[in-house]
């Protein structure tokens, strides 16, 4: 363990304002969509209070992989015609763009790698989602998705100075690249992706697939379904080379997430072999 | 000024001297086919190693390494003068379960051997297997290759 690394992460995570910040309406729109009641006018007055958000917004609600046909030019039409869960996760990708779409040096990836790989991680989950027939969970898989690695613009700096003895310790420990993360920095990608969840008040589910997604077996019960869709769409987007890093492949696919989600041999052959296409409809909306 | 050409997911791109072909790989494979006397090549990325379906030639060793020797020729390339370097492959470190795609990165390098073969492109290296990711550059000034994995970097010359 690396003594002065932990501390410099710890003093870090401990305080607010180094962490990552995105714009409020992405908490309160979270929020707003998880009560059944709420009203979709509230919802559309919310968004378009920010007009940066609400030009995204209703760009990617006309872009091809969001649109119904019909060209959509507010934010009250796009509730009518996407559905609320929808427009959440647009609002969604539209607030933490800034944060995600940057070179992430200390992981070795270029600009918008990291970026491109969270959607094409979020479309691929909703599509495992779907074809689970769990629709009622394919949004939050999405917005999971997007936002599973933003650990890593945190820690970053702290891997870029390690990377050496964590790769060491891969090798001869034999363990994977989040858990050698954590013996030599005292965390790993994940707890610091859920700190920064925490501090944008993001719900507990969300913050279960940042924390969890290499290792869904230790999520809590609750969330256990969702994290493995996390797990599975991750893991075949590193292995079809979608934001693979200097960590590589140095990662595990559990088994019990394939059980989780009742996933056989030829449907994740099925879902490999889609990952072109999916690449194809990320670009669209990254 | 050399162009940076970007290579996908079961995309497969051929230029020539002086562009540069870029592409990032998991378990997949890059296929670089150069020609010395054109100073012409291609870079095919595939993903998986046997045609399921018809629609898609880029995506399969056996059906893009064919796809990529015939666009070569036809730019003016000729066998005699060809060679491929191959990089990727790798597997996931662990794979707890039993399914097949644990076997992937093996069986890309594999059968993508084995279609060189059989069109007859002499293999010259391969950068291949383990648990790291790969950024391949195909220089088409002088075919060499270079290969960035775990934050380090080798040059492969021989053409």
């Amino acid at each position: 363990m690396n003594s002065q690394i932990k501390q410099r992460i710890e003093s870090v995570i401990s305080n607010l304002d180094q962490l990552p910040s995105i714009p409020t309406v992405a908490t309160k729109i979270i929020t707003m969509v998880n009560n059944p009641d709420v009203s979709f006018k509230i919802v559309a007055e919310e968004i378009s209070k920010d007009q940066v958000i609400t030009t995204n917004v209703l760009k990617l609600c006309n872009s091809a992989y969001f649109s119904c046909g019909k060209e959509i030019t507010s934010i009250e039409r796009a509730i009518i015609t996407l559905g609320i869960k929808e427009v959440k996760d647009i609002v969604i990708i539209a607030s933490t763009k800034t944060v995600l779409n940057k070179s992430i040096l200390g992981y070795d990836l270029a600009k918008g790698d990291l970026w491109k790989h969270g959607i094409a991680v979020a479309v691929l989950s909703k599509k495992i989602a779907l074809l689970k027939k769990r629709k009622d969970i394919a949004d939050i898989a999405f917005t999971g998705g997007i936002i599973h690695d933003v650990g890593k613009t945190v820690i970053a700096l702290y891997v870029q100075n390690t990377f050496n003895e964590i790769l060491t310790l891969v090798d001869t420990e034999k363990i994977t690249f989040n858990l050698a993360e954590k013996e030599i920095m005292g965390f790993d990608h994940q707890e610091v992706g859920e700190k920064i969840l925490s501090k944008w008040n993001f719900p507990e589910v969300l913050k279960a697939i940042v924390m969890y997604h290499h290792n869904p077996d230790d999520a809590p019960d609750d969330f256990k379904k969702i994290v493995s869709v996390i797990h599975v769409a991750n893991t075949l987007c590193l292995m079809a080379g979608i934001g693979i890093g200097n960590d590589g492949l140095y990662h595990e696919l559990s088994s019990s997430a394939l059980q989780q989600l009742n996933l056989n041999d030829s449907d994740i052959e099925m879902l490999y072999s889609d990952i072109p296409d999916i690449v194809d409809v990320s670009i669209q909306i990254a | 000024m050399e162009t940076l050409i970007n290579v996908g997911v079961a995309k497969l791109e051929i230029s020539s001297r002086p562009s540069l072909l870029r592409t990032i790989l998991g378990s997949c494979i890059g296929i670089c086919i150069y020609d010395r006397k054109k100073k012409i090549g291609g870079l095919a990325h595939i993903l998986l190693p046997e045609k399921k379906d018809a629609s898609q030639l880029e995506k399969y060793a056996d059906s893009a390494i064919p796809l990529l020797f015939t666009k070569l020729q036809k730019k003016g390339c000729t066998k005699e003068n060809m060679t491929a370097k191959i990089a990727g492959g790798a597997s996931m470190f662990k794979f707890k379960s039993k399914v097949s795609l644990g076997k992937i990165g093996e069986n890309n390098i594999k059968k993508t051997k084995e279609i060189l073969e059989e069109i007859g492109v002499p293999l010259v290296a391969e950068d291949v297997g383990g648990n790291q990711g790969r950024v391949v550059n195909f220089f088409l000034e002088d075919g060499r290759v270079k290969i960035k994995a775990g934050g380090k970097e080798k040059v492969y010359y021989k053409i």
